[in-house]
């Protein structure tokens, strides 16, 4: 069309003879397309915080609990079975599970730790040196625990950041300091480097000494583990190191791993558990903010009606001289889509602006694919809600148009 | 003029070979409308002639029917029944986009209120029929330029039609209808809400405008701007009462002419 250009400035022109209404109908495609990008930022970001907490648990470790979970257990074959020493050394032989790289036995409780009158409610963790490299904690001062302090039942003690500061003054070293836990005490032979707090809960709560003292001194002799944690050798070949795991189980309690009396977790698919039920909860966020776009875009159609009433007598005198229906078509739907498009790069602006504030504990990611879809769906808006409006200018009869006062 | 009979000619198009085709030729226009269930005739029965070249003033008193006649002749409507032909094309059964394309091609609007747009500039209101006809932005720019001037409103391009007199504002509309060069300027009531002084001088150019050739059809209920027409077609009650022809350069009223040559009979049209 020879005129598109003039079709734009006209379109412009019209919205700029009534400049308030024009920019309060803006705001509310504006409001629509901000809330899209900042709630998909927030979705986004939430997910990859859930993710990255997941991953530092250790991407490539599998949990063995006691106890069949629900849908494995036949009811009439329940063996009270227990993770014990002779699961641990079964598991480590590496000719039965050549893709396992470490099993860690795993006995946890809480307990109160003090130091000089500080006090601070942990979670111990009795387990061996394995533990320390599968959860992926490392030692920034001291030394971890080791094989020979779990064989010496040594009441040594790794502590993380967080019981550290709660217990010693700063500037203080924390090494070799006796603390109190429960009625015993266990000697800081390792500070942990930070973690970071993900999440799901703090990882710097935490003190790792070795299981057979912590038995000794806190839980009391069992011959039984609350779980096993067991690294693999590579992420890839972690669900082979799953089944390995599952059929040496099986056999060590005399059945079959249809009937295994325990539950084993692999890090991965909590990931993506986790991950499908952020993808959820970012898509609802998309959803609600999609209906602050719709309330915008019946703004918009609203607008156009009472702009293409207003307006009657000129689409008369425009249709007297000679305009067809689809140049008035085309004029007012310019009009309507330049109105939601600028509503939509305004509000652009706006959401990128209010994703670089943290919301609610969450810092907002902003989704690459948004923005596009944001100012792609605002333009569709304008074409949509200007369409009904436009075509009902371009029906009208000159001569009813220009009668129209 | 051209008697009814030679309208029934089977070949419309080859009515005089001798002759050019009138401008406008309406033959048994009758258009009635539906107001709250009751059917108003608004035009019964109106066969009219104009011929290229001539300058005819359409009187009537309100609800004599001409604002319907204009709207049919202007393409803005379409009759009951009857045949309508402008400037040689048969305006039955032509679609909306038809109609807009005549409309635009074929004929110059004048009316009453201006109908200016507002908001846009002298020259962009000038420029508007060209640029739905697709003439290119530079001849365009050119020819309403040209008409403009020709208006005596060369100095005011840029102004908008809130910022001109209302005699200044018709000169606009009538640059606006020439600039496409139409068979047919429409003029409906152009002096209504002018004083006389701007009707005067308006006046004087829909006259120069007849002098070179143009064909008008005026719309008017006030015989003293009639009298500036070649022609003086008188309807009432949606028929034509009166036709006659009347000196171009006469500013007399056409009570005064001589009535009693040109007789009801005379005219040729009469059913």
């Amino acid at each position: 069309m020879a005129s598109a250009f003039g079709n734009l400035v006209m379109a412009v022109r019209g919205i700029g003879s009534n400049w308030l209404r024009t920019l309060l109908t803006m705001l509310g495609v504006l409001i629509g397309v901000a809330s899209v990008i900042v709630l998909l930022a927030i979705g986004t970001g939430s997910s990859q915080s859930i993710e990255k907490s997941i991953e530092s648990l250790g991407s490539n470790t599998l949990t063995v609990f006691s106890g069949a979970s629900s849908s494995s257990s036949s009811g009439t074959k329940i063996r009270n079975s227990t993770l014990n020493t002779a699961s641990v050394s079964a598991l480590s032989n590496s000719l039965n599970d050549p893709d396992v790289k470490s099993v860690s036995p795993v006995v946890t409780t809480s307990v109160t730790a003090t130091y000089n009158g500080s006090s601070y409610s942990t979670s111990v963790i009795g387990s061996t040196a394995s533990y320390l490299s599968a959860e992926n904690y490392t030692v920034s001062a001291g030394r971890s625990i080791s094989h020979a302090d779990v064989a010496d039942r040594a009441q040594v003690i790794d502590i993380g950041t967080s019981v550290a500061s709660a217990l010693f003054a700063t500037g203080s070293d924390p090494l070799g300091k006796q603390i109190q836990l429960g009625s015993s005490e266990f000697t800081v032979v390792g500070l942990l480097a930070s973690k970071g707090s993900s999440g799901l809960s703090n990882q710097d709560a935490v003190a790792i000494a070795p299981y057979t003292a912590v038995q000794d001194q806190l839980t009391g002799e069992s011959a039984s583990f609350s779980e096993l944690l067991v690294q693999g050798k590579t992420p890839a070949t972690l669900s082979l190191a799953e089944s390995e795991v599952e059929s040496t189980l099986a056999s060590l309690n005399d059945t079959t791993v249809a009937n295994l009396p325990f539950t084993v977790i692999d890090s991965a698919s909590l990931l993506s558990t986790a991950t499908s039920s952020s993808k959820t909860f970012t898509a609802l966020l998309g959803w609600v903010a999609a209906v602050s776009l719709l309330v915008g875009a019946i703004g918009v159609m609203n607008i156009m009606l009472v702009t293409v009433t207003e307006r009657t007598r000129e689409i008369g005198i425009r249709k007297a001289i000679g305009a067809r229906r689809r140049v008035i078509l085309t004029q007012f739907l310019i009009e309507s889509t330049v109105i939601s498009f600028l509503g939509g790069i305004f509000g652009a602006f706006a959401g990128i602006l209010v994703s670089h504030f943290k919301i609610d504990g969450v810092t907002p990611v902003l989704a690459s694919y948004s923005i596009p879809l944001a100012l792609g769906v605002a333009v569709s808006v304008g074409i949509v809600a200007g369409f009904y409006p436009a075509h009902r200018a371009a029906s009208l009869r000159p001569i009813d148009a220009l009668r129209y006062e | 003029m051209i008697a009814p009979s030679e309208l029934e000619a089977p070949d419309h198009k080859a009515i005089d070979s001798t002759k050019p085709e009138p401008i406008i030729a309406l033959k048994d226009i009758i258009k009635s409308y539906t107001m709250g269930g009751v059917e108003v005739l608004a035009i019964r029965g109106i066969s009219l002639i104009v011929e290229r070249g001539e300058f005819v003033a359409i009187m009537g008193t309100s609800g004599s029917g001409k604002s319907t006649l204009m709207n049919i002749v202007g393409c803005l409507d379409v009759p009951t029944s009857g045949h309508y032909r402008l400037d040689g094309v048969n305006i039955r059964h032509l679609d909306d986009l038809a109609l807009s394309r005549i409309r635009n091609k074929k004929i110059g609007f004048v009316f009453q209120g201006f109908n200016l747009i507002p908001r846009m500039s002298a020259i962009h209101n000038v420029e508007l029929p060209m640029t739905y006809s697709g003439v290119k932005p530079a001849e365009r720019r050119k020819r309403a330029l040209v008409a403009l001037d020709m208006v005596g409103l060369g100095d005011r391009l840029s102004h908008f039609s809130s910022e001109l007199s209302g005699g200044q504002q018709q000169r606009v509309a009538i640059a606006r209808a020439m600039c496409t060069n139409p068979s047919l300027i429409l003029a409906d009531e152009p002096t209504g809400n002018l004083d006389s002084r701007s009707s005067a001088e308006l006046m004087s150019l829909f006259t120069g405008l007849h002098d070179q050739g143009r064909t008008i059809v005026m719309i008017t209920h006030e015989p003293d701007i009639a009298a500036y027409a070649s022609r003086v077609v008188v309807l009432r009650d949606g028929e034509i009462v009166s036709d006659r022809p009347q000196g171009t350069s006469s500013a007399v009223s056409y009570e005064l002419s001589p009535s009693g040559r040109y007789s009801f009979g005379d005219s040729g049209v009469e059913s």
